[in-house]
């Protein structure tokens, strides 16, 4: 008979009820002194009869202890590999005829666990079956002061945009997964006023339509070829794929200028449709491809596509830490013509404490006959080294742009980002950005800014 | 024969505290033992073998590291769940503590014969010898104690109370001092080996000064100090604590911390290489392993690596990082500290932990779900899976081998 836990409980506590009753018999036994001669024999009888009883809840104990509670058979289902004939016959070994087959069977396991155990692996399981859920919420405060140039609308203005995203992932099938990502986006950033070249607030480059909700990833992914190859098809964003950098590449919790998250070559203004595939053996090369529409207004497929390939390379040069180097070239056909760009993003340990990152990309223009846009980008994150909390980091970022046309954008941000919990961050912005237009006439702004994150 | 009252009393209170542990009759005749020769040895040569601890089938497997075939199993009783399993450094015993059965097990390693069971407190997992083979330390994470068994007598000798949840026990080589990490607190204790006591407190770190803005972080599941790790002259031991994210340097010459060390998020615990180079922590917050500088005491590369890490192996010049949950061994160049690539074990398999052989060239990998132990070529990353070496085995043993852990 299998117990369960309650009734397991219940005998263990009579056990030792008894044990404590038995306990208090031999106490009282030994207070009295040693017995009269004439009834050495009697005692004798009843000291053995305690001994076996004693003897006897020992066994019993151990019993219980060893089978009764919470030792409920292990049910698992395993793979297994076994022989069948054509008239169905199975067996463990090959026969003549028979084929291997793979089938599933159930296994019964005697493990003794505890209820937490049993539990947790219970939590695991239903988690591991259900939809995912993660939100992503954040709130940007800007002011803007003009330094310099002819007074713009911008100047003195303060701006908030608040952003929500909510993920959701499910494991679909082996090493397959399905990944959506709706956003809502929500007030003003500065760049409707300030007119430059770049965002000065990441999170504007998701905006399509304020105070609507939209759905910005949704796409399958799946693993192939020992896991080595990922192949990603759906609503994607490619600059999640390429142009990657360890310290330049999150607005929500480096650096906000968009022009410090990505390289604007790169080109992609919105998510499309569009197929990523990685390739990644975890050595020191790895591999991407990807095409992706980015037009939120195109009517077919063919417009606005963007086709990138990066090579990367995991690096350590001598006396350093670990860096990432990645080139990277895309074409697209937004202009109608195929327009080609390249570049490279590099992030480098310095030392533990230090990293530091620079881009590099160039594209050819609009129209092909003015030349050549170019950008470089640069800076450092520090982590644990002048910091309040062991767990805030900070950083400065310069970025440069400069157009064919002349029209030309130097930005400078610091940051530094508490670390408020597990789950909420607040970070405090300094930037500064010079916008240049082709007569040499400049714009200044200074932009103190504050943002809020949280995520679960 | 009379039983004197106090006697009865002693023998009913040792009755309660000692249920399970075996008659008199069970222990062997020790001084005159025979070890490697005789009708019954089954092991004569105890570096010959690989040590297989399985859960389910509550036993000790022994596999011949030549043959790959299982030589002898010694079956410790039903629903023992045995954890971890250790010989001692005289290579004349296997111990191994069941976790559901709050029991030591004894086996005379050439006979492969359970010789004593000797009832511990709650839930025995890992286990150390002192480097003289005389004492066996069984940690009971869930009675906050170790037991203290003297491999002389095979007694349980004293119970040192005190710690939380002590994890690994780890003895200096002059066995004068034993360090524990505890798991439920962030400090390793110091025990006095010679009087089984707990002699000091040493704190890695204190947790940051926001911590009270987490209280779901660091009042709800504590994870502290897995272990001490000491360097190969054990002058230095190196310690992770998982929720504060660093590892704390002690100086054993006077039990004190002289670095800290922040790492990925949530490391396992330190894994030292065994030329003392470079140590290493599997952060299983961010999925990534540390590779400390052990001269500098400073990370000297942050490199990805997968989940669910359980166990890191060192040999030909390389780290062998097991993704338990994944299938996969993520593999680093020690002297680059670059990626060297993954093997793929298998599909829906779960992998424990691991021993490497004494030549630095072979890993023995326990493979629960398959109920095999996956022996990986370290220098052509190929492996062979030997199965139905027992149910679920957890983890694998081999004598004087340098990455001998359990998880």
């Amino acid at each position: 008979m299998t117990l369960t836990a309650t009734p397991g409980r219940l005998r263990l506590a009579i056990s030792v009820f008894m044990m404590a009753t038995l306990l208090a018999a031999a106490t009282a036994h030994a207070q009295q002194g040693p017995a009269p001669a004439g009834s050495e024999d009697s005692a004798n009888a009843r000291e053995q009869a305690l001994q076996q009883r004693v003897d006897d809840l020992e066994k019993r104990l151990s019993e219980l202890e060893s089978s009764a509670v919470l030792s409920e058979p292990e049910t698992r289902v395993r793979k297994i590999e076994v022989y069948v004939d054509k008239d169905g016959n199975e067996t463990d070994t090959p026969t003549p005829g028979s084929e291997k087959v793979v089938t599933y069977q159930r296994e019964r396991v005697f493990r003794r666990q505890t209820i937490s155990e049993k539990i947790e692996e219970a939590l695991s399981s239903e988690a591991e079956r259900s939809v995912q859920l993660g939100i992503d919420a954040a709130m940007v405060v800007q002011q803007v002061n003009q330094t310099r140039g002819t007074s713009t609308e911008a100047d003195g203005h303060a701006y908030a945009l608040s952003s929500a995203d909510l993920y959701f992932s499910a494991k679909l099938a082996q090493n397959t997964s399905l990944y959506a990502d709706v956003v809502g986006l929500s007030g003003s950033p500065p760049d409707g006023e300030t007119g430059g070249l770049t965002l000065l607030n990441g999170y504007a480059a998701r905006l399509v339509r304020q105070n609507e909700i939209n759905l910005r990833e949704a796409w399958l992914r799946t693993e192939l070829f020992d896991q080595n190859l990922a192949l990603t098809i759906g609503r994607l964003d490619l600059t999640a794929f390429f142009d990657r950098n360890a310290v330049a590449n999150d607005e929500t919790s480096q650096f906000v200028s968009d022009a410090l998250v990505n390289n604007p070559m790169l080109g992609l203004s919105s998510n499309g449709a569009g197929l990523a595939a990685v390739y990644d053996p975890r050595g020191s090369w790895n591999l991407k491809l990807g095409v992706q529409q980015s037009e939120t207004d195109a009517t077919n497929l063919s417009q606005s596509l963007f086709s990138l390939g990066e090579i990367g390379y995991r690096a350590r040069p001598r006396g350093l830490g670990e860096g990432n180097y990645r080139g990277w070239y895309r074409t697209d056909n937004s202009s109608g013509d195929h327009k080609d760009a390249f570049g490279v993003s590099v992030d480098q340990r310095l030392t533990p404490a230090i990293m530091v990152f620079g881009r590099y990309g160039s594209e050819q223009a609009v129209d092909a006959a003015s030349g050549h846009d170019h950008f470089f980008s640069g800076g450092l994150q520090v982590q644990t080294r002048l910091v309040l909390n062991p767990l805030d980091t900070w950083g400065l970022g310069y970025a440069r742009l400069k157009m064919a046309s002349d029209d030309q954008e130097q930005l400078l941000e610091a940051y530094y980002n508490l670390h408020l919990s597990e789950k909420l961050h607040l970070s405090l912005h300094l930037q500064y950005a010079t916008d240049t237009d082709p007569s040499g006439a400049k714009r200044s702004y200074l932009v103190p800014g504050v943002r809020i994150q949280a995520g679960l | 024969m009379r039983i004197f009252p106090k006697t009865f009393l002693s023998i009913v209170v040792t009755g309660i505290l000692s249920v399970g542990v075996s008659t008199a009759a069970d222990a062997p005749n020790h001084a005159g033992m025979q070890m490697n020769s005789g009708p019954d040895v089954k092991i004569p040569d105890p570096t010959a073998v690989v040590m297989i601890v399985n859960r389910d089938s509550n036993d000790i497997s022994f596999m011949d590291m030549k043959s790959k075939k299982i030589v002898a199993t010694t079956f410790l009783g039903d629903n023992v769940n045995p954890h971890m399993v250790m010989m001692s450094p005289d290579g004349r015993y296997v111990v191994t503590g069941g976790t559901r059965a709050n029991t030591a097990y004894i086996i005379e390693t050439a006979t492969a014969k359970l010789v004593k069971k000797i009832p511990v407190d709650i839930a025995p997992e890992h286990l150390a010898f002192s480097p003289d083979s005389r004492w066996y330390y069984q940690g009971n994470p869930d009675g906050d104690s170790i037991s203290v068994i003297d491999m002389q007598s095979l007694t349980k000798i004293k119970t040192i109370s005190g710690l939380a949840e002590p994890l690994n026990v780890t003895f200096t080589p002059d066995g004068a001092k034993a360090y524990v990490g505890n798991y439920g607190a962030h400090w390793v204790g110091v025990i006095d080996v010679k009087r089984h006591e707990l002699l000091k407190r040493i704190q890695i770190s204190a947790p940051e000064n926001r911590s009270q803005l987490d209280p779901e972080r660091y009042l709800g599941e504590i994870k502290g100090i897995n272990v001490a790790m000491p360097t190969p002259d054990s002058r230095y031991l190196f310690a992770a604590d998982s929720d504060l994210g660093v590892v704390g340097v002690i100086d054993t010459r006077d039990d004190r911390v002289v670095s800290v060390i922040r790492v990925g998020k949530d490391p396992w615990r330190v894994y030292m290489g065994h030329d003392g180079k470079y140590a290493i922590t599997p952060n299983n917050g961010d999925e990534t392993i540390s590779i400390i500088d052990v001269a500098n005491r400073k990370v000297a590369a942050t490199l990805e690596a997968g989940p669910d890490m359980t166990g890191v192996n060192f040999a030909a010049g390389k780290a062998f990082v097991i993704s338990s949950t994944t299938g996969f061994v993520y593999v680093y160049d020690m002297n680059t500290l670059k990626p060297a690539g993954r093997i793929k074990i298998g599909t829906n398999v779960q992998l424990e932990t691991a021993t490497t052989d004494t030549a630095d060239e072979k890993i023995y990998l326990a493979d629960s779900t398959e109920n095999a132990v996956v022996i990986i070529d370290a220098k052509t990353q190929t492996f062979e899976k030997i199965r139905n070496v027992g149910l679920y085995p957890w983890g694998t043993h081999v004598m004087d081998s340098k990455d001998n852990y359990c998880h």
